[in-house]
């Protein structure tokens, strides 16, 4: 046991005493206000902010269908392209550990989009979306070009599944490949001189032992997608007629276009406890397989 | 080792001291105006007014911030006075945001200009006979349309009511060319714009306005907001593909390249026109609410923003010196015409620029023919909601009395 001492703590403070203060002025100030500004109307401008009680609540959950309408749409979003992200992830990954000639610069140019940032993706996506499906459209009169991309609902909704796929699939396969390559080659030689069969090995032996990658990778873009906000805001800006508006577009909107700092300070509350509850279930659910494992 | 540490940390704080010193010297000799505008393509213009501004006083410095293009000038306007700093001459859009600042604004009423300032234009931000912003310059829209396709397609009159203009997109399909290039993936082409008509053809908007928030009138019961369906379907039967996707970058693109005729757009696209062809022929025609041509010949004509002083600056009375200079020096008064490209609000000021657009709108303001800017007394966030219902109807997922229906939803529940 290390016993405390004058110089101990001193150096404690000198070292840890910096970033604490800065994490108290920029995290947990602005929190701790947040949750203040949350209970109060205010338009964001004004000298004194009026304390409502629990007035933003009640009207975020009777009267802003919405804001329950953008609930709903992150839910979708983010289901699907939680799985869709894995499952090309793993395959591509499945594929790519192979030696094959290039795999490597494959990997890079994967990996790629995931370092363009997301408000300049989703301009670049919106003009291939909006301008480059339209022209092959009509060189091809194929259906799939000739809609009126991102000018629906279901358009919009799949545009940003495109896109928020093309942006997380390298991450991940990365994290496949790394994980895919430290797979103890005993236990696959073994069984393949017990002759089991490629399907077979896939299914009883690759697949159950990736499941602790597989785990990150959906952890990771629940967390991605659920708090997507700026492929968003550039890609569709939630529309056409706010269907595609993310909750995180939503509390940005009602606080600074609608001029509701309260309103939108109990919608991010609301937010950061169902942000917090799935982190919670996440934490536990990696930490409760590492000790199986 | 400690004490190393110790005599480091000392020498940058006294090393910084001065620093912090010296900064606050020079402002006490020099005063500070910080002005803050939106007007991204006329940065290197202030620049130079605040380097004349200089120049002429000395003691002043006009610090000039500029916020705007893609990203949220509002945004930005509200977190500098959040963060306790805000500017002490800034930009307004109109009464509704005004509102918002209501508590930081300056009493304009008495400053020497206000006489000189176009009635309409002092209107919208006059609160309880007090004017709390300065106005620069007048701004209109309407559909702006080319004049050699209309004379080919045989349109010799510009039409004035929704059934001449019936005619003439028929008349220009018949030719190949797409009548109307529509921007509604644009939230303030639709939104705000486009439903202004009806809020501005209405006898008296601002008691129209007041009375849809106290409940005593609807939208879907207003016989202007019914007739406006047939210019707006309109609009959509001879529009082009995917309206819906189309914004303001592209509409501008199928116009100056002859695709389609007419563009609902403002004056502010003026200089893109010319600069894509110098020998354009465009005019306004203004966008028809009935088949009455002497009640739909107006054009819509406002202020597109008001520079209002801050009344918690410590330096109110410099700010308003400068405001008053920008419009009685002839440097200022340079600027404010030529070199903005302006429609001065002002008597005593021509305009800068005289395209087609310009000249329509000094003709329709001169005749009188004009409606106010009514979307600037919307409560805030409307225009949000009226871009979403309207995309909505141009989707066909609401009949058009839903879509009012709909309007007279969200303006019960934001105008509480």
């Amino acid at each position: 046991m290390i016993t405390p001492n004058p110089t101990r703590s001193f150096m404690a403070l000198l070292f840890l005493g910096p970033a604490a203060f800065f994490f108290f002025l920029i995290v947990l100030f602005p929190f701790l206000s947040g949750i203040y500004y949350s209970f109060t109307e205010w338009n964001g401008v004004r000298a004194n902010p009026v304390w409502i009680g629990f007035e933003n609540f009640r009207y975020i959950l009777n009267e802003d269908p919405q804001f329950l309408g953008s609930f709903w749409f992150t839910l979708q979003f983010t289901v699907v392209t939680l799985f869709l992200t894995n499952f090309v992830a793993y395959g591509l990954a499945l594929i790519l550990i192979r030696p094959l000639k290039g795999a490597e610069v494959m990997r890079t140019l994967i990996f790629l989009p995931n370092m363009i940032g997301g408000v300049l993706l989703g301009f670049v996506w919106r003009f291939i979306l909006i301008n480059g499906f339209q022209a092959l459209g009509d060189l091809t009169s194929f259906d799939f070009f000739n809609q009126a991309w991102l000018g629906t609902p279901e358009t919009g909704f799949w545009g940003l599944v495109i896109v928020y796929t093309w942006q997380s699939v390298g991450y991940l396969l990365i994290i496949y490949v790394a994980h895919l390559k430290n797979i103890d080659t005993q236990i696959l030689e073994a069984a393949q001189i017990d002759g089991v069969r490629p399907l077979r090995m896939f299914w009883n032996i690759i697949l159950p032992l990736s499941m602790p990658a597989i785990t990150v990778g959906f952890f990771l873009v629940l967390s991605w997608t659920f708090k997507s906000f700026d492929i968003v805001l550039s890609l569709t800006a939630g529309g056409p007629f706010r269907s595609t508006e993310t909750v995180a577009l939503n509390i940005y909107r009602e606080a600074f276009a609608y001029s509701n700092f309260g309103r939108g300070a109990a919608k991010s509350l609301i937010y950061f406890i169902v942000v917090g509850a799935i982190t919670y279930a996440q934490v536990r659910f990696t930490k409760s397989r590492e000790i199986d494992g | 080792m400690i004490r190393k540490l110790l005599l480091v940390v000392s020498t940058i704080a006294l090393l910084g001291l001065p620093l912090i010193a010296g900064g606050s010297q020079s402002t006490s000799s020099v005063k500070e105006i910080n002005l803050f505008h939106f007007k991204v393509d006329q940065i290197e213009q202030w620049e130079e007014i605040s380097q004349e501004y200089s120049r002429v006083n000395p003691n002043v410095k006009l610090v000039v911030e500029t916020v705007g293009g893609a990203s949220d000038w509002v945004t930005a306007l509200k977190t500098r006075f959040a963060s306790g700093s805000g500017p002490d001459i800034f930009v307004v859009d109109g009464p509704s945001l005004a509102r918002t600042f209501d508590e930081y604004l300056t009493d304009l009423s008495d400053q020497p200009w206000v006489s000189n300032t176009f009635e309409s234009a002092r209107a919208p931000l006059t609160f309880d006979g007090k004017l709390m912003g300065m106005p620069f310059n007048l701004e209109g829209y309407g559909f702006i349309y080319n004049k050699e396709i209309f004379s080919q397609a045989g349109i010799s009159t510009p039409p004035k009511t929704i059934g001449e203009l019936r005619t003439a997109a028929e008349k220009l399909e018949a030719i190949g060319v797409t009548p109307f290039g529509n921007g509604y993936s644009e939230w303030w082409v639709i939104g705000m714009h486009l439903m202004n008509i009806p809020f501005a053809f209405q006898d008296d908007p601002a008691f129209f306005v007041e009375s849809l928030s106290n409940g005593s009138a609807t939208m879907a019961e207003n016989p202007l907001f019914q007739s406006f369906q047939d210019l707006f379907d309109l609009t959509i039967e001879y529009s082009n593909a995917n309206p819906l996707t189309t914004d303001h970058n592209a509409q501008m693109a199928l116009f100056n390249s002859g695709e389609v005729a007419m563009v609902q757009q403002g004056n502010w696209k003026e200089l893109d026109i010319y600069a894509s062809n110098s020998n354009a022929e465009v005019g306004f025609l203004p966008i028809p609410i009935n088949n009455n041509a002497t009640f739909s010949d107006r054009l819509p004509v406002g202020v597109p923003f008001y520079w209002v002083v801050n009344n918690q600056s410590s330096v109110q009375q410099e700010a308003l010196d400068f405001l008053n200079w920008m419009v009685t020096s002839d440097f200022g008064r340079s600027y404010i015409g030529e070199r903005f490209g302006y429609i001065p609000a002002f008597y005593d000021m021509e305009p800068g620029f005289t395209g087609g657009l310009s000249q329509d709108i000094q003709k329709y303001a001169g005749e009188n023919k004009t409606i106010p800017w009514n979307f600037s007394t919307w409560p805030a966030g409307m225009y949000n909601e009226f871009a979403e219902h309207t995309q909505r109807y141009v989707a066909g997922r609401l009949t058009y009395p839903e879509m009012l229906q709909a309007m007279d939803e969200s303006w019960k529940r934001l105008s509480q």
